[in-house]
């Protein structure tokens, strides 16, 4: 797969960016990573050499991979740059118009065969890929967090994605080292589409007092099977963006169970976000969200 | 007396076996009491199995298993259950049946013996009420395999005694690798009211097309960490279990989430009950529809 080296552009530097560019440069890659603010972009070249820069330290990659993987990234304002991209893949802000305003612009920049990624949790692909005038390049792929150590994503065609763009979005996700599952285009793809009313209905059993937040993470960790209790969870993920994520769900599907409960939004109004802030369902001494 | 050294155990099919293993192997005397003497081989016969395979894995020494299989007696009377500190019901989960053995145990064992039931669907009060003394009743919910699953929910009927519930806390705290989470007699109690609807959306979704089964059981199990996809989950559980489990949850509450979808309804008629019999959401033939 390295010998099929492409080049590949992400939009947008936060955390799920940056995230993705470790992801495309580890596999060997030529990466672009884009962002309109400078300050925004610094930072999450900053996050892609930190990660490789631990990864040597840590011994999971030798020291000239590392180099070599920094090197394969390089960061970029300006949109015209990412004209010799075979791959691209949004990361911005979820905001449907921001993201069809950004494809509609890269297809005067890019070939007509490279292929439109949009790694939206929430939005429709199909939405999305309208502003392209070749929507059949667009193909849903989102990744899971934190990308580099989560192998899933999930793929998802719009109404008007064409077979070979598919095709090669599998091929080029499985270059990645990713497992993709296949998925229509609906609210919440597979994993949200479970994992928010899931999370929804421990808020609500927690609010009715049916148990502690203690109880209810420990017998959720001993009788069904998951690595980490609906709470615990919840602060990793941050109250806040449960609650986004939760809201255009419920928008798009009218469905209750997808409504965020009270205790959200209370949550959310205190500041309480989860480890991020240092207190959400339970209190923390640091913030950092992996390895700590 | 605070603590339970001899207990009965009536019904040894798959929960009842797991649960005299778990009993005997905590250095507890256990009398299980099945129907006739085919079905009591049968629930030792399963639980020498289960106890062979932490042998091979080295987790349980030769010794032990022979000891927790001698602390197990069985007996096909319930009058066996005379000199019992505590009886753990886990028969077939019909409300009928249940009534019938447990007025037949509370009529062996006096008005004084604490009667726990293991049930998961029906309710823990209801079936106190038909009992003499219901304030020494009370839930006590072991997950399947029992040996394995670390939670044990301990359920407070309405007539529940608090000194009883306490009593089976330090029970639970003193299985090996068990945790209590006591919880209030609702439908589901705490983890089937949250699994149910879950499970059932999962169906649903399924059968509207969302993806195949494995990919939602992979993207579950990549994505979220979980240690089996939710319809690998169901044909573990059995579809006719969750049929059974989500009907009462259904009749107890009227809410839309436990509804069965149809799809379960038509597999569990169409004979796909899940691993034990080979056929289900991903056991046996591709496609199940």
């Amino acid at each position: 797969m390295r010998n099929e080296s492409k080049t590949v552009a992400v939009l947008g530097a936060g955390t799920m960016g940056s995230g993705i560019a470790i992801v495309m440069a580890r596999a060997g890659h030529r990466t672009i990573l884009f962002d309109v603010n400078e300050n925004n972009l610094k930072r999450g070249i900053e996050t892609v050499h930190g990660f490789f820069d631990k990864s040597v330290q840590l011994g999971k990659l030798d020291a000239t991979a590392g180099q070599t993987a920094k090197d394969a990234l390089v960061g970029s304002t300006d949109l015209a740059d990412l004209a010799p991209c075979d791959v691209v893949v949004e990361a911005v802000f979820e905001d449907l118009q921001v993201k069809k305003d950004l494809f509609g612009r890269l297809d005067e920049i890019v070939s007509k065969t490279t292929l439109f990624h949009t790694n939206t949790s929430t939005l429709s692909v199909t939405g999305i890929a309208s502003g392209s005038r070749l929507p059949e390049r667009v193909v849903g792929t989102h990744y899971c967090n934190p990308a580099p150590l989560m192998k899933l994503v999930e793929v998802a065609d719009g109404r008007h994605t064409a077979g070979w763009a598919h095709k090669a979005t599998e091929e080029f996700l499985g270059s990645l080292g990713k497992v993709s599952v296949v998925t229509k285009d609906s609210p919440g793809f597979i994993v949200n589409r479970f994992l928010i009313p899931w999370e929804n209905s421990c808020i609500r059993a927690l609010e009715a007092g049916v148990a502690t937040k203690e109880d209810i993470d420990a017998a959720v960790l001993g009788a069904v099977g998951h690595p980490m209790g609906p709470f615990r969870l919840l602060d990793i993920v941050g109250l806040d963006i449960h609650q986004q994520v939760a809201t255009r769900l419920y928008e798009q599907l009218r469905d209750p169970r997808f409504f965020p409960p009270p205790m959200v939004e209370r949550m959310v109004a205190a500041g309480d976000l989860g480890r991020k802030t240092g207190r959400g369902f339970y209190e923390y001494d640091n913030t950092r969200l992996f390895g700590s | 007396m605070n603590q339970f050294h001899r207990i009965g155990v009536v019904g040894l099919g798959t929960m009842g076996s797991g649960i005299a293993q778990v009993l005997a192997a905590s250095g507890r005397d256990v009398v299980a009491v099945e129907a006739d003497q085919t079905r009591a081989e049968a629930g030792i016969a399963a639980v020498g199995a289960f106890l062979d395979g932490g042998v091979a894995r080295g987790k349980v020494s030769d010794d032990e298993k022979r000891a927790t299989l001698a602390r197990i007696t069985t007996s096909t009377s319930l009058s066996d259950l005379a000199d019992v500190d505590l009886v753990i019901e886990s028969v077939t989960e019909n409300p009928e049946v249940k009534r019938e053995v447990l007025a037949a145990v509370a009529a062996v064992v006096g008005d004084e013996t604490p009667i726990v039931t293991n049930t998961s669907a029906l309710s823990v009060t209801a079936l106190a009420a038909s009992l003499p003394n219901p304030a020494r009743v009370a839930g006590l919910h072991f997950f399947n395999p029992a040996p394995v699953m670390r939670t044990v929910e301990v359920v407070r009927a309405l007539q529940t005694d608090q000194d009883l519930v306490a009593r089976l806390v330090t029970l639970v705290d003193s299985l090996d690798g068990k945790q209590p989470i006591v919880v209030k007699d609702r439908p589901g109690f705490l983890i089937n009211a949250l699994l149910l609807p879950y499970l059932n959306d999962v169906i649903q979704e399924y059968d509207d097309g969302l993806a195949t089964a494995e990919d939602i059981d992979l993207a579950l199990k990549l994505g979220l960490g979980y240690k089996s996809g939710p319809l690998e989950m169901l044909d573990m559980i059995g579809l006719d279990v969750h049929l059974h489990a989500t009907e009462n949850a259904y009749a107890a509450t009227s809410d839309d989430r436990y509804a069965p979808p149809p799809l379960l309804r038509q597999m569990v008629d169409a004979g796909h009950l899940g691993t034990k019999n080979g056929k289900g959401f991903r056991t046996g033939e591709k496609n199940t529809r």
